[in-house]
């Protein structure tokens, strides 16, 4: 852990000391050996679950993958941010690199903590960061509006978390990870364990988003610059995932009923805000509302507690993580070329920038889970777990199928087929950088098929 | 009726603006309350001449290899070399081979052998492949019955 933890820490020397000239190159170079690194974590050779060499920090089959993901994330960040900073003063863009960094910190911190106060504490202190890089770099007046949602629906979700923690701490002793899951099933009987219970759950389902508290997610996503949207997408929604299956392991055998409501509100998500991508006219918010759908999905997986629904889960979370962030991506090449989100005035773009169509073409695959990328595999486990659990989130789950290849196909036509408008005939080519960005992004999707099993999790 | 688009020409000669690579497409008029969300409300006036890499003038008239890094033809050109090998000749190619060699990831493949091979014993042997009791019961010891 500490081989990936002080490289890391080390980029901040890095950003402030660095020639001015040089700060971009040194910073990608030095975050993508962290990515490197980071890969010894999926060494699992035992069958027990956690791997650590001390008791507050550790790496198990379900924290991996996403740390994985989170360690790739940084230098894909750098590189889209690297072009729509460049006018900023250095000072500025040093700050930015370093909020990022700050960022990864404290993900790793959260994904990699043992301890759920811990993981509590980490979780908060990401939204900092984010909150700053959204309100202070994003491009509209909105995103004032967007980073007062962010802030305070996560808030509100997460602080009668710290009660709950708080109430479980004082009555075990411990909250360590380690010994959680050996506890005994804890026998909730009155009405103020069932609010424990929700408390346990709530803040996470309003990160994941769950679609009655999604509001923030459009707002934050779309006023975000394109390394908050990546970020976003592609980890801070998965902190919710994550926290939820860690909370599952003590929430037991009240989960069976109370869940209800909350697995009927994400199946009903996935329907309504696949309708939603489908009217809408902006291509951020598309690409957002999209997240939240297929973050109901997960959540559907997670509160039916079954192995398959857990895998699924954990699957789906790191396919979608980098087929989202790949689309945010996409979006930015045309909003840096055109200055404008609307997908009408941005059409046609195979005529000018083909190759640029083939990236946004893998991507609107993965987006709508084409076999054999293992956006499939999650969605499908997920599936079939939700229908053995009752055969009625079929016909949910189908229609959700069918309405995420429906937007995912909209997504694709409006924005590379179709007449090209007259504005716009004279757009720059496509960088060397947005390339590269964009297959850091669709090259991992495409290997993970070929070992699926290092994100299959402990339960498979 | 092709004839009829000819009256559209006067207005579409305003956006021929700039023939060269760059001529920005931000909404001049003031952001009314329908689209002010999708234009770029002018952050930054004094750079709106080399703002988001559309400057008047392209990265791509000075450096014919911009690469879209830097608009120093030097560092763009090592920034390029340096994202692209430790993005995909480390990370991607020697990662990738790491991973690929990897011992059995979480003994699955050993599980699923260790079965067989317990499987094809148990029925050499005829016994049941599988116990109903995990532990022998005759090996727990249970307290009396009126004691204590």
């Amino acid at each position: 852990m500490l081989k990936i933890l002080i490289p890391t820490l080390m980029l901040f020397p890095t950003i402030w000391l660095s020639p001015a000239k040089w700060l971009w190159t040194t910073s990608i170079a030095q975050s993508l050996v962290i990515a490197l690194a980071s890969l010894s974590w999926l060494k699992w050779s035992s069958e027990t679950g956690w791997s650590s060499s001390n008791l507050y920090l550790a790496t198990d089959p379900l924290s991996t993958p996403l740390l994985v993901l989170t360690c790739w994330l940084l230098p894909l960040m750098i590189l889209a941010s690297q072009n729509h900073l460049s006018p900023e003063p250095l000072n500025r863009q040093r700050t930015y690199i370093s909020l990022l960094v700050s960022l990864q910190m404290f993900l790793i911190l959260a994904f990699g903590a043992t301890e759920i106060i811990m993981f509590y504490i980490m979780f908060e202190a990401t939204l900092l960061p984010t909150l700053i890089i959204i309100t202070r770099w994003g491009n509209q007046t909105e995103r004032l509006n967007a980073g007062t949602y962010f802030l305070f629906y996560t808030l509100a979700g997460s602080l009668p978390l710290l009660v709950a923690l708080l109430l479980m701490q004082n009555d075990s002793g411990t909250l360590s990870m380690f010994t959680l899951q050996y506890t005994q099933p804890l026998y909730l009987l009155t009405w103020g364990d069932k609010l424990w219970w929700a408390a346990c759950l709530l803040a996470f389902l309003v990160k994941m988003p769950l679609y009655g508290v999604h509001l923030w997610l459009p707002k934050a996503h779309v006023e975000a610059p394109i390394a908050g949207s990546m970020i976003l997408a592609a980890v801070l929604l998965k902190l919710g995932g994550y926290g939820m299956m860690r909370m599952m392991v003590m929430l037991d055998p009240l989960t069976k009923e109370l869940a209800y409501p909350f697995i009927v509100l994400a199946m009903w998500g996935i329907i309504m805000t696949g309708s939603i991508c489908l009217r809408q006219t902006d291509l951020k918010s598309l690409i957002a509302y999209s997240s939240v759908g297929h973050m109901g999905l997960v959540a559907g997986g997670i509160l039916i507690q079954t192995p398959w629904g857990f895998t699924g889960a954990i699957i789906l979370m790191i396919a979608h993580g980098l087929a989202s962030s790949a689309l945010f991506c996409l979006a930015n090449t045309s909003y840096e070329r055109t200055h404008s989100r609307t997908m009408l005035l941005a059409r046609g773009m195979q005529m000018i920038l083909p190759l640029m169509t083939t990236w946004w073409f893998m991507a609107s695959l993965a987006n709508l889970a084409l076999p054999p990328l293992p956006n499939l595999m999650g969605e499908l486990m997920i599936i079939t777990s939700m229908f053995n659990w009752s055969y009625w989130t079929l016909i949910l789950t189908g229609l959700g199928t069918l309405i995420t290849a429906s937007y995912s196909l909209y997504l694709f036509l409006m924005t590379q087929r179709g007449p090209l408008p007259s504005h716009i005939i004279a757009l720059e080519p496509t960088h060397t950088r947005e390339h590269l960005l964009i297959i850091l992004h669709l090259i991992p999707i495409v290997l993970l098929i070929l070992k699926p099993e290092l994100m299959w999790g402990w339960c498979f | 009726m092709l004839a009829r688009l000819s009256r559209f020409r006067p207005a579409l000669a305003r956006f021929r603006t700039n023939p060269a690579f760059g001529a920005r497409f931000v909404s001049q008029s003031a952001p009314s309350g329908a689209a002010g969300s999708a234009t770029v409300s002018d952050l930054q006036p004094s750079r709106a001449t080399e703002s988001h890499g559309h400057a008047e003038v392209s990265a791509f008239e000075k450096n014919r290899d911009y690469h879209g890094f830097s608009q120093d033809p030097v560092v763009d050109e090592w920034n390029m070399r340096m994202a692209f090998f430790f993005g995909i000749s480390m990370a991607i190619v020697v990662g990738g081979t790491f991973i690929h060699y990897l011992p059995d990831h979480g003994m699955r493949q050993w599980a699923r052998r260790e079965a067989e091979r317990l499987i094809t014993q148990r029925e050499a042997a005829g016994l049941l492949l599988m116990e109903e009791n995990y532990y022998d019961p005759s090996k727990i010891v249970l307290p009396g019955a009126g004691e204590e």
